[in-house]
Formats: structure tokens, sequence, C-alpha cells
């Protein structure tokens, strides 16, 4: 188990993490979310010594991550970056000797990366000569070359498109279920909750929300109602009960034991109900809430 | 994993990239050509130029041809003269370039546009020679007795130091060659390794790096894998100076084994001092993000190699001076003034077993110090950071 325990950094006056504490399960996805400036680069980074807490520390199965134990990691940062000028196949070849595999075990395992991410052809190109996403792929392909058993990645979805984010999400699935702990921080929440099994909502360098996505979804005392009727949606005003429009949705917002089956009645009496949704709050809502914008 | 071995990937691949770049191998092919055509221009320069030719017309004392060869031969003037019946002959002679000058009886030295003194001297001092038997004979006097008339005294010559031998001008040239190659090698290959971590920072691939390896580690790695590759530019710009000066033969100097022994000096003197500062360098590079900001920071290394650099060729001509033996002690000056010194004169050991101490001490706490600036500055994201501020950044 990866845990990171009581993490504080500061920046002269700045708070960075604040007794940051959270865990993340071997062979899950953990989607560690979080406005800008809410400390996750930080935090990713002290698990790799770039960043010295001022106190706490990051712990993998009980103990200290010394530099054998980084040597079973992986990391992709936030401000990518690789040589432009060396080519794809070298490349990921030198990370993954740089890691401890050798010569033999290191060219296997390129090809392997490079076949998985469809780059065989430009195995002997420059970096700087492939696209902005093929780029991407060669990082992250940097990134698991040694098959680490932790994967730390900081937005790895940036950037992509959504060919490329599904084959992505695909690869950490796949991971995964072999047994690879992922963490990962994303903007892309939709993408999160479709990948991750754990989350942890960050702000201001200590965590606001953690645990299983559906089961925080599950648990939240929240429901959205949204009904439509005779195609439309129908707005009219529930008694007791607050409502809200967004991006041209009209949502019921409820608690999650509210009698439901007035409403139901109440918008039957007004035509043909064609639509009546009525569900927990998706991982976006879960954000708003727990970060309190 | 050890330690060595990431060092050693990290050195190798500094290594390769640079070594596969097509300025480097363009560089190298177009050093190398330059220094291979020494030997033959040296050779073609110091060639025979074969004698001068001479034309004789008019009437000349009986003798003079036998004198003037005489002359010649005392002179060191190799020429070889020609008789023409007429002024106009012998002027047209000169004018077509076949002959350089012409004695015209005991009248006139006729010489094209620009008198030779020396080719004068020949010729008026062997006629003069010959016209002197003429009239000692009709005086009734004796070749010794006009001896004693002409030169009355005899002094002897001494001098108080030896004249400087063919080899020790050799070493000289040989000293200022090796200077100006371990200046700019210790400059370009020092540079080279900031540019190299600048680079990563700018590229932000250091961070992926750092992920893997100490900070410490990827400053040892670059700073080998880029020496090794001015080393072998060394080896091989010596290689090509030792094949081209095989062709030439100057007196009786053997330049081989004086291209050896400076060969050695230098690969020895480059190594420490690139060593020292390529340290110095890495550590100022972490300090930049930005091309335009390496002219400014790679100042300082080059203020500080400067004085050592002008010392070492003034410690040439006076290599057992007391600026020169201080200097040679000093650590940011020695590997230049040290190295030339070894190269002309007889340093005494201990004097270079202490050289190469101090500057091996001087350039580990360089190590310690640079690594620790490397390590609070290579993740700083503001374009340029302060000394102080990348000190203080790093952790211990």
């Amino acid at each position: 188990m990866l845990e990171f325990g009581e993490l504080t950094k500061r920046y002269g006056e700045v708070v960075a993490l604040d007794r940051l504490s959270f865990q993340v399960h071997p062979g899950r996805i953990l989607g560690f979310l979080g406005p800008n400036g809410a400390g996750k680069t930080t935090a990713m980074r002290c698990v790799f010594g770039l960043v010295a807490p001022d106190s706490g520390r990051v712990t993998w199965n009980g103990a200290g991550i010394d530099r054998e134990t980084q040597l079973r990691f992986g990391y992709m940062p936030e401000e990518r970056g690789l040589y432009p000028k060396m080519r794809v196949g070298e490349q990921i070849a030198y990370f993954a000797r740089l890691s401890g595999m050798d010569g033999g075990e290191a060219t296997s395992a390129t090809d392997h990366w490079l076949a998985r991410f469809d780059l065989s052809a430009r195995g002997d190109s420059k970096l700087e000569e492939l696209s902005h996403g093929n780029q991407q792929r060669v990082q992250l392909a940097c990134a698991l070359v040694h098959r680490p058993e932790v994967a730390v990645l900081d937005e790895p979805f940036a950037g992509l498109d959504p060919i490329g984010m599904e084959t992505m999400a695909q690869v950490l699935r796949a991971l995964a279920v072999a047994g690879m702990t992922i963490v990962f921080s994303s903007h892309q929440l939709d993408l999160v909750a479709d990948v991750c099994q754990d989350v942890v909502i960050i702000d201001n360098g200590h965590v606001v929300l953690s645990g299983e996505v559906n089961e925080l979804r599950r648990l939240s005392p929240v429901r959205f109602l949204e009904v439509e009727v005779n195609g439309r949606p129908w707005t009219k005003h529930v008694e007791g009960v607050t409502s809200s429009d967004d991006n041209g949705r009209h949502r019921y917002v409820l608690s999650r034991t509210a009698p439901i089956e007035q409403i139901l009645e109440q918008a039957r009496r007004d035509g043909e109900l064609t639509r009546f949704a009525f569900e927990p709050p998706n991982l976006t809502d879960l954000f708003r809430e727990a970060v309190g914008r | 994993m050890t330690y060595r071995r990431q060092v050693f990937e990290l050195a190798k691949r500094d290594f390769v990239q640079r070594a596969k770049s097509k300025a480097f191998l363009m560089s190298m092919v177009l050093i190398i050509g330059v220094v291979l055509m020494i030997g033959p221009l040296l050779a073609f320069a110091d060639r025979d130029p074969g004698p001068t030719y001479v034309g004789l017309v008019g009437d000349l004392p009986t003798g003079s041809v036998e004198a003037i060869r005489l002359q010649a031969d005392f002179l060191d003037y190799p020429i070889e003269l020609r008789t023409y019946p007429d002024l106009a002959a012998v002027e047209q002679a000169i004018v077509e370039g076949e002959i350089s000058a012409a004695i015209n009886g005991l009248d006139e030295v006729i010489f094209r546009d620009e008198v030779s003194l020396r080719l004068e001297a020949v010729l008026t001092g062997g006629v003069a020679n010959a016209q002197r038997q003429t009239l000692a004979a009709d005086l009734g006097l004796t070749l010794d007795e006009v001896d004693v008339l002409l030169f009355p005294v005899a002094f002897d010559q001494r001098t108080l130091e030896p004249a400087e031998t063919d080899e020790d001008n050799a070493r000289q040239a040989a000293a200022i060659a090796g200077l100006m190659l371990l200046y700019i090698s210790i400059l370009i290959f020092g540079q080279f390794v900031m540019m190299g971590v600048m680079e990563e920072k700018q590229t932000r691939v250091v961070e992926v790096v750092l992920s893997r390896v100490k900070p410490t580690q990827i400053l040892i790695g670059k700073v080998i894998g880029i020496g090794l590759l001015g080393l072998i530019q060394i080896v091989a710009l010596g290689g090509a100076a030792l094949l081209t000066l095989s062709v030439v033969d100057i007196a009786d100097i053997d330049l081989t084994n004086l291209g050896i022994e400076v060969l050695g000096l230098l690969v020895l003197w480059y190594l420490l001092g690139y060593a020292f500062y390529s340290v110095m360098y890495g550590a100022l590079g972490a300090t930049i993000s930005r091309q335009e900001d390496m002219q400014g920071v790679a100042m300082l290394p080059v203020l500080l190699i400067l004085p050592g650099f002008f010392i070492a060729q003034l410690a040439i001509a006076s290599p057992e001076g007391w600026l020169a033996r201080v200097t040679s002690l000093v650590p940011v000056w020695s590997p230049m003034v040290m190295a030339v010194r070894s190269v002309v004169s007889d340093v005494a050991t201990w004097e270079v077993a202490a050289s190469i101490l101090l500057l091996l001490l001087t350039t580990y706490g360089l190590v310690a110090l640079g690594g620790r600036i490397y390590r609070g500055a290579i993740l700083q994201t503001a374009t340029k950071t302060k000394l102080r501020a990348a000190w203080r950044s790093a952790s211990g």
C-alpha cells in the first residue's frame, strides 16, 4: 500500500501541503483530484524525493521509499519532458536501463510498449518529429517500461484526443488488473469516474473527500431528479424542493430519502412522462461540493 | 541497480548522443583535416630552395670565380655562376628572372629591383679577395703577411648561457600549441556540460531522470560522458599531429617522442582541468533554463581560467620564475601553467604531485558544492535561479 502520511510542505507563506494523508491500495486505480494549486503535483513529487516535505512521509508497504524502491515506481510528471532529438525507441530503452533493466530486457520492453501504443513504425523517429499526442504516449511508455509496481501519473490525459484518452484508459485498466497500483491526477472528472475505483479530492493541501467512487456517490445525502414531460423538461415548482438550471438541464435537488412518488404523480398530471431520472451525484457534483466552489 | 551502473548509463547517453550529432562529427573531420595539413605545409616551407644564379660580366680579377665560390661557402649562401658576353645580355637575364644578380667587372653589382646585402657581400667580398691576392702578389707579400695586416688581433668568443637549441624551440612551440588546445578543450567541453544541463532543465526531462537517479549522479554522468568525448577529440588531434609531424625532418630532433610526451601531458592536464571546470559549468547550467541566459552565466569560469591562460604563456619563456612556480600550484590555473612548465622545463616531481593533489582536493570540494547548487536549482521553474537561492533550496 502506498501511503501519504501527514505530509506538510510550505513555500514561504504558502502552505502547499497541510498534513495530507491518504492511501492507495495495491492493484487499484486512484484518481487524485483537486483544483489548480491544491497541492497535487507537490504531493506526487514527494513520492520521488523531488520535493522534501517539511514533515510527514510517503511509505510503500510500511517502509520509507529509498532509491531502490523508487526504481520500482514509474513517474510521469506534469511538466512533460523527454529528449527532443533522441530517437523514440532509444529513449524508452534508455529509461528502462536507467531503472535497472539489462540491455535485452530493455529492448523487448521497448518493443512491447511501442506496439502497445501503435508506435512500432516510429521507433527510429526523433521524438520532436512526433505529434503531441504521440509524444504523450512515449512519455507514458517511459514511465511504465520497467514494469513498475506503482505508477504515479500527473495529468496523463491532458492534451490527448478522445481516441488517445480511451487507449490510455484501457492501458491503465489492464495494468491495474495485472496488479499495478496507479495514482493519477486529472481535471477530466468523467474520465476519472470511468477509469478509477477510488478518488481522493484535495483542496488547500489537505484531503476534503476520499473513498470508492461508487460508494461516495451512493452515500451522498443528495440526489438529483430530472423529469421530462411530452419530451420537454418539466420545470414546475415543487413545494419544499430546490431546483437548479445548469447548461439547459433543470434538476431538482432532493435528499437521498425524499418521497419522489408525489413529484412523479404531479408530473404525470401534466402530460405523458417521457423521462424520470433520479440519480446520485456524479463525480463533478461531488468535487464541486467538496471544494465548495 | 548500482550507483555506478546508473552513472554509466547517464554518461553513455551524453557521450553517444553528442558524438552522433552532425555538428560534432563535422567539426572533428574539419579540425583533424587542418591538423593533418600542418606537416606537409611545414615540409614545404622548410624545403631546400636551391642555389641562387648569379651572372658575371666585364673584366674581373684573376681567380674571381673561385674566390666568389669560397666566399659563398663561407657565408653559407649556395650560388651558381654564369658568364655573359656583355652588359645588355646580363641585364636581360636579370629582368627575365634567369639570374638574381650580376657583378659587372669592378664597377657595379646589378639587381632587378631590390638590393640583397647578403648576396652583394658574397659577390663583392669574393671579387675583393681575388683583387687583394693580385695586389699582394704585385707588392711581393705572402698571403699570411696580408692576413696579419688585415686581421692584427684574433678574438675568442664565449657565451655565458647555452644557446637555445632546436629542441628548446620545438618544446616551446609544442607548449604553445598544447596550451591552446588545452584551454579551448576545457572551455568548449565545459560549456557542453553547461548546455546539456540547461537543456535537460529547459525540456523538463530532468524530472523524469531525477525520479530514478540522484542529482549528483546526473552531474557526474554528464561530466564523464562529455569529458570522454573531449578526450577522444584531443587524442585524435594529437594522433593527427604526430602523424603529420612525422613527415617533417628538423635538425636532429625526435619530434615523435616529443609529440608523445606532450600528448601525454595534455591528456593528464585536460582530464584534471576539465573535471574542475566542467563541474562548475554544470552547477551554473542548472541555474538557467534559457539559451539566452547562457552567455552571462558562462562568463564566470572564463574569467577564472583566463589569467591562467596568460600566465601560462609567460611561463613558457620563464618556466622556473616565481610567478610560474606559484600559479602552477593554484587549482584554477595549475592545469595550464603546470602543463606548459612540464613541457619546457624539468619540474620537480614534488611540485607536480602537489599541484595534482591540490587540484583533486579542490575538485572534490567543488563536486559537493556544485552538486548542492545543481540539486537546489534544477527543479526551480524560474528562468534564472540565484546561486544563493539554489544553495538554500537544496536540502543538506
